[in-house]
């Protein structure tokens, strides 16, 4: 049998409305993962030159000139030079793999002879894969700004000199070369020098490598320092005197408005309603806690019918404030408001003493970091999977025992409702019928 | 002004020039702040100064807005919207509602207005807060911002009329759906973050930090990014000096406040008609009644069954009972005297965890680290957050499957055959 079952329009609409902000929230998450991936990503690809790029003055002696700005043709005997480079480095990087035992994986580059034929001319297009360094090619990539501020330490000075061989065969600079001297014989410059051939940047390579812009780093630590102030102004005499100052003002401003006013402003309903909403789920997170507990002895038994017992006062407190709440809004007049008001803010946690800039998080490893992420998703999903429960309880329950029992339509709600509601619309429950015989 | 002369607290000469700067560390810590001039003018009620008050306080009020986008609104709207707010939080003065909409009055009234707002809380920090700029790599620990949002509007009136059930299963499959895909993007980013943290590590100048965080890292790459992000800092730095100045001098801006409002005259006692301003109607507080009664029904039949178990059961009984029970009831209000504070009115729920937005930085392992929270203390609470919520989750569905079983009703009915348990 395939019955439609139809519901009501009132209970439809609301559930359908839940069900899409929910669908709609997490949408909104999505999206802001998706910026940051699409960020992180490109990070971590080979980077591309910036467009923009000035042209940089000639650096001084510090700076590890790799960009070519003009294209130049290689003569055969250069091709040869480098051809024997590209050797020895090769032997090189075979020999540090011996001696090392490089963790980080694939350390062989791609050094391929056939690339360095390729015209200089050619931009280096960036591998997609980021675990493989683009192959030494003679062609022109301007490494970022960070690597040109870098102060390039003093084991790297050697290859230098090395790749002034090739530089001065192709690449045509005069800056930052210094005497031309095949230093193929220290395996030490030729092993620095294999990290170091004119090729894209990557992060995984030579991102410790990378410094700031001082600029930035002053004006990071005055932020840093500023906001550290602005947290710890909040105790000192002069704001005694200007706390009592205001909560004066704001009584004048009471006592010579001509009307009295609400009793309460929109947005301190609202937000008695939210705590109230919290302090629900407090409460039932307690009881769930006392409600599983398995008592071992008279003394435990005893104890939690004692919490029991505290917990429905508290919950008939609540309730008792909830009442006088509706009272004083009662004599308000007004309809639930159809748009959303903008809400200030509060620091979560609601408390006395906001910090107003952010704290660390220390983590050890990728698969905390993944944990931890991992949880609060999770925490999130439950609350909102609560939520969801409730409303759909109160919508839906009503419905199975509105309808004519035992009729097909009713079974068939029944059997979705079970579904929703116990089962988180995941699995759905068998029913058998007993057939009257036909006749 | 000589050395020698100490400063005393009232002194004209210096209040003269004290109040001017006041005013300006204010209007520089605002966005779109006006010039003192401005501030006085309004003082004194003239026109010119209304535009730029309204403006000051839409963007005050709107703090969500993005810089450019409050052009998008007509000053009419703006108005309007200012009112409502105002409203919407309580402000006390009629006169504010019945400025004209056109903006073109009001200079001293919205003076008013603002320096409310200014004295109910800190507005300044606030706003400094919200907006802003973020350097390192955050993640909020606690579900509090989620949590707060506002929840589906009111469904307004459609022409959809029923729906099928079977678009609620659909609906929960998509959600289901969208969870897990975000599940994974998060895993993913999680991924991609350490490995930048490891790539970077040794590279920032501030030696608790250690390594770039993309932020940082995004501006080396792009420089143009770089400079747009220096200039957006500068500029913050500049509003929170001024918000440092303006905490520093501000008493003087509230002695003249109290002139200002002197200067006022007084408001008719007689209540002037007010358009009506949306409230939450007791409509919308039903449910929170429901849900508190619901819960106030599972504990008193929770309890009954209990205190009967107890009742006839052979545990406490005898002298030193008494003893015992007292010292119980001690010790179950002590455990939950922080669960009823935080059910109080007003009382603070912060559900006992770490809060707010925190900036990832990677450590080696087993290094002492510095001050900050540390990740194996979050995934601890966020584990027993999870437990509890799962309890409530399982108690609302057992409820549910009652109730359920108890509409089908005994045999002879159909058999319900549940789908294999977990």
């Amino acid at each position: 049998m395939d019955t439609t079952v139809t519901l009501l329009a009132g209970s439809s609409r609301r559930l359908v409305a839940e069900l899409r902000d929910a669908l709609d929230s997490c949408a909104e998450r999505q999206r802001q993962l998706e910026r940051s991936l699409r960020v992180s990503r490109r990070l971590l690809r080979a980077w591309e030159p910036a467009e923009t790029l000035a042209p940089e003055p000639t650096p001084g002696p510090e700076t590890n000139e790799e960009a070519p700005s003009a294209a130049c043709i290689p003569s055969p005997q250069d091709l040869k030079e480098l051809e024997l480079l590209t050797q020895a480095l090769e032997k090189a990087v075979r020999v540090r793999k011996g001696i090392s035992n490089a963790g980080e994986g694939n350390k062989a580059p791609s050094l391929k002879s056939g690339s360095i034929a390729t015209s200089p001319a050619t931009r280096a297009s960036a591998p997609p894969s980021t675990s493989h360094r683009a192959g030494s090619r003679a062609s022109e990539t301007k490494p970022p700004r960070g690597i040109r501020q870098t102060r390039v330490p003093t084991k790297d000075l050697p290859e230098r000199r090395l790749l002034s061989v090739g530089d001065q065969a192709c690449m045509g600079q005069g800056a930052g070369a210094t005497k031309p001297k095949s230093g193929l014989r220290n395996e030490q410059i030729v092993l620095s020098a294999a990290s170091q051939a004119p090729e894209a940047f990557t992060l995984k390579d030579k991102g410790i490598l990378l410094q700031l812009p001082e600029a930035f780093r002053k004006a990071a630590s005055r932020n840093s320092r500023l906001w550290a102030q602005l947290s710890s102004t909040q105790t000192s005499d002069s704001v005694d005197a200007a706390t009592t100052a205001k909560t004066q003002f704001l009584q004048k401003m009471q006592t010579t408005s001509g009307w009295p006013g609400p009793r309460l402003s929109a947005t301190e309903v609202e937000a008695e309603v939210r705590h109230l909403q919290t302090a629900c789920l407090l409460l039932r997170l307690r009881m769930g806690e006392e409600l599983t507990a398995d008592p071992k002895d008279w003394m435990q038994e005893y104890r939690c019918l004692l919490t029991l017992e505290e917990l429905q006062a508290i919950v008939g407190q609540c309730l008792h404030g909830l009442r006088e709440l509706c009272t004083v809004v009662e004599q308000q007049l007004g309809p639930w408001p159809e748009g959303r008001f903008p809400r200030a803010s509060l620091p979560c946690g609601g408390g006395a003493d906001p910090i107003w800039s952010p704290q660390l998080l220390l983590y050890s490893s990728t698969q905390e970091l993944q944990t931890l992420a991992a949880l609060r998703l999770r925490v999130a999903m439950l609350h909102q999977q609560i939520h969801l429960e409730k409303v759909l309880m109160a919508e839906l329950l009503p419905l199975v025992c509105k309808q004519e029992p035992l009729g097909p339509p009713w079974l068939a709600l029944c059997r979705a409702v079970h579904s929703l509601l116990c089962e988180g619309g995941q699995r759905f429950l068998t029913i058998l019928r007993e057939d009257k015989p036909a006749d | 002004m000589g050395r020698r002369r100490r400063r005393r607290r009232v002194d004209p000469a210096d209040a003269t020039r004290a109040l001017p700067e006041a005013i300006a560390a204010l209007s520089q810590t605002l966005p779109a702040g006006p010039s003192p001039e401005t501030f006085r003018r309004a003082k004194f009620d003239r026109p010119e100064a209304a535009p730029a008050l309204w403006r000051l306080l839409f963007r005050v009020l709107s703090p969500q807005l993005a810089d450019g986008a409050s052009a998008s609104f007509s000053p009419e709207a703006q108005v309007r919207s200012v009112k409502l707010a105002l409203r919407t939080q309580g402000y006390p003065r009629r006169a504010l509602a019945q400025l004209p909409d056109d903006g073109s009055q009001g200079g001293r009234e919205l003076l008013l207005a603002l320096a409310w707002l200014l004295a109910r809380g800190p507005l300044p920090e606030r706003l400094l807060t919200q907006n802003r700029v973020q350097l390192g790599d955050e993640m909020p620990v606690c579900e509090c911002e989620a949590l707060a949002s506002p929840g589906p509007p009111t469904p307004s009136v459609e022409a959809d009329g029923c729906v099928d059930i079977r678009h609620l299963q659909w609906l929960m499959g998509k959600l289901r759906f969208r969870w897990r895909n975000l599940m994974a993007s998060q895993q993913e980013q999680c991924a991609l973050l350490g490995k930048i943290h490891s790539y970077t590590r040794g590279c920032h100048s501030d030696r608790s930090l250690g390594h770039l965080s993309v932020t940082e890292t995004e501006l080396l790459r792009d420089p143009e990014g770089g400079r747009q992000l220096l200039r957006r800092l500068e500029r913050e730095n500049a509003r929170l000096q001024a918000a440092l100045e303006w905490r520093r001098r501000e008493l003087v801006f509230w002695w003249w406040m109290d002139t200002v409002l002197g200067a006022c005259p007084p408001e008719a006692s007689q209540p002037t008609f007010l358009p009506r301003i949306p409230t939450p109607g007791t409509g919308a507080l039903e449910p929170l009644v429901q849900e508190l009664q619901a819960l106030q029904g599972e504990l008193r039949e929770a309890v009954e069954a209990r205190r009967a178990a107890w009742e006839a059961g052979v545990g406490g009984r005898g002298p030193e009972w008494s003893a015992a029970r007292t010292a119980l009831r001690e010790a179950v209000g002590q455990d939950l005297a922080a669960l009823r504070q935080a059910c109080e009115r007003g009382g603070s729920c912060s559900l006992a965890q770490p809060h707010g937005p925190h900036r990832l930085v990677r450590t080696e392992a087993g290094a002492p680290g510095g001050p900050g929270l540390r990740a194996p203390e979050v995934i601890e609470a966020l584990r027993s957050q999870e437990a509890r919520l799962e309890v409530v989750l399982r108690q609302l569905q057992g409820q549910c499957r009652q109730e359920l079983a108890r509409l089908v009703g005994a045999p002879p009915g159909p058999v319900w055959i549940l789908p294999p348990g977990r």
